[in-house]
């Protein structure tokens, strides 16, 4: 392989700017422990790249740091830390589940809701509803025994006041 | 071993996080503004992706963050895994907005462009681009090359 040419491949460009596939990336490594011209050329594009950045650069409001540090030191203060901005390391998450699960016991799910499936929806109305009729029943049969009780008062003091005669 | 705890943040995070927001926190905040276009949103994603950083750097397996290409390797992936990446792809990096210092995209061709913003801010790999461009991975490359040289040369001036 020719140096020259891998160089102005465009290779070195993608792994700088991260998206060299891993097969590249390996490539690239190997090469560049034999050609010294080939690191040589990598820091020059990561020197390159630093300075379009630079030149891109917009300056931060002047209370930026300022904010910055009152967010680490509410990381500080809680006792787990999150990540504000997407998914946490799988291997950090995983250390500060086990280093977590040491101290706590969970007494709680994570997230508030659970996951049913669709059917028992039929299942909870059928409850609700055979709950509503039942209700019914009840209160019908109350007030009808109330009402008999009632009856069979009125008859015995009928009954008591006839015999007394 | 090292562990992050709130005793090792606060040993770590000042010298080290301030160091890194001095160098790099107006580049960063240029990268994230071509990302979000959006001044506001820009700084807000600032604070909390150095806030991230203090306890990626107490962090065992990330403790290589200390360079221009990591730092920025780090915001791309945090801006991509955050909940508004869907929102940021439909947005065009190097479209001319105000106060925004893009001038060194408006130098580049179309094809350039595309290029140069899809590897640099959406980290798309060349397989992928020059799929969606119908080019060659060959002539992607060489496209990304061509973009990073004019670049170059625009800061060197």
């Amino acid at each position: 392989m020719k140096i020259n040419e891998y160089i102005e491949s465009g290779i070195l460009e993608a792994y700088v700017l991260g998206s060299a596939s891993e097969a590249e990336a390996n490539e690239l490594f190997n090469l560049k422990a034999q050609h010294p011209q080939i690191e040589e050329a990598l820091f020059k594009l990561e020197s390159d790249l630093e300075r379009i950045a630079e030149h891109m650069a917009i300056a931060p409001p002047p209370n930026t740091w300022a904010k910055i540090e009152g967010g680490i030191n509410e990381l500080v203060k809680t006792p787990q830390f999150e990540y504000l901005i997407g998914e946490e390391p799988k291997e950090s998450s995983r250390g500060s589940r086990s280093r977590k699960s040491e101290q706590f016991i969970e007494v709680e799910a994570e997230s508030g809701h659970m996951r049913i499936r669709k059917i028992w929806r039929w299942v909870f109305a059928a409850v609700f509803i055979l709950g509503k009729i039942f209700l019914a029943f009840a209160i019908y049969y109350y007030l009808e025994n109330r009402h008999t009780q009632e009856e069979i008062e009125k008859l015995k003091i009928e009954l008591e006041s006839k015999r007394s005669r | 071993m090292l562990e992050t705890t709130p005793q090792s943040l606060t040993e770590h995070k000042p010298q080290s996080i301030r160091s890194l927001y001095e160098r790099h926190g107006g580049m960063l905040l240029g990268y994230i503004f071509e990302v979000v276009k959006d001044r506001k949103l820009a700084e807000e994603y600032l604070i909390k992706i150095f806030c991230d950083l203090s306890v990626q750097l107490n962090d065992v397996s990330h403790t290589d963050i200390s360079g221009w290409p990591q730092l920025q390797k780090f915001t791309r992936e945090k801006l991509l895994s955050s909940a508004e990446h869907s929102k940021f792809v439909g947005l065009n990096p190097g479209l001319k907005m105000s106060g925004a210092p893009n001038h060194y995209l408006e130098q580049l061709t179309e094809e350039q462009r595309q290029v140069f913003c899809d590897v640099y801010y959406y980290g798309k790999t060349i397989a992928d681009i020059s799929k969606t461009l119908n080019l060659t991975e060959d002539l992607t490359r060489k496209a990304l090359k061509e973009a990073f040289a004019i670049m170059r040369k625009g800061s060197e001036n």
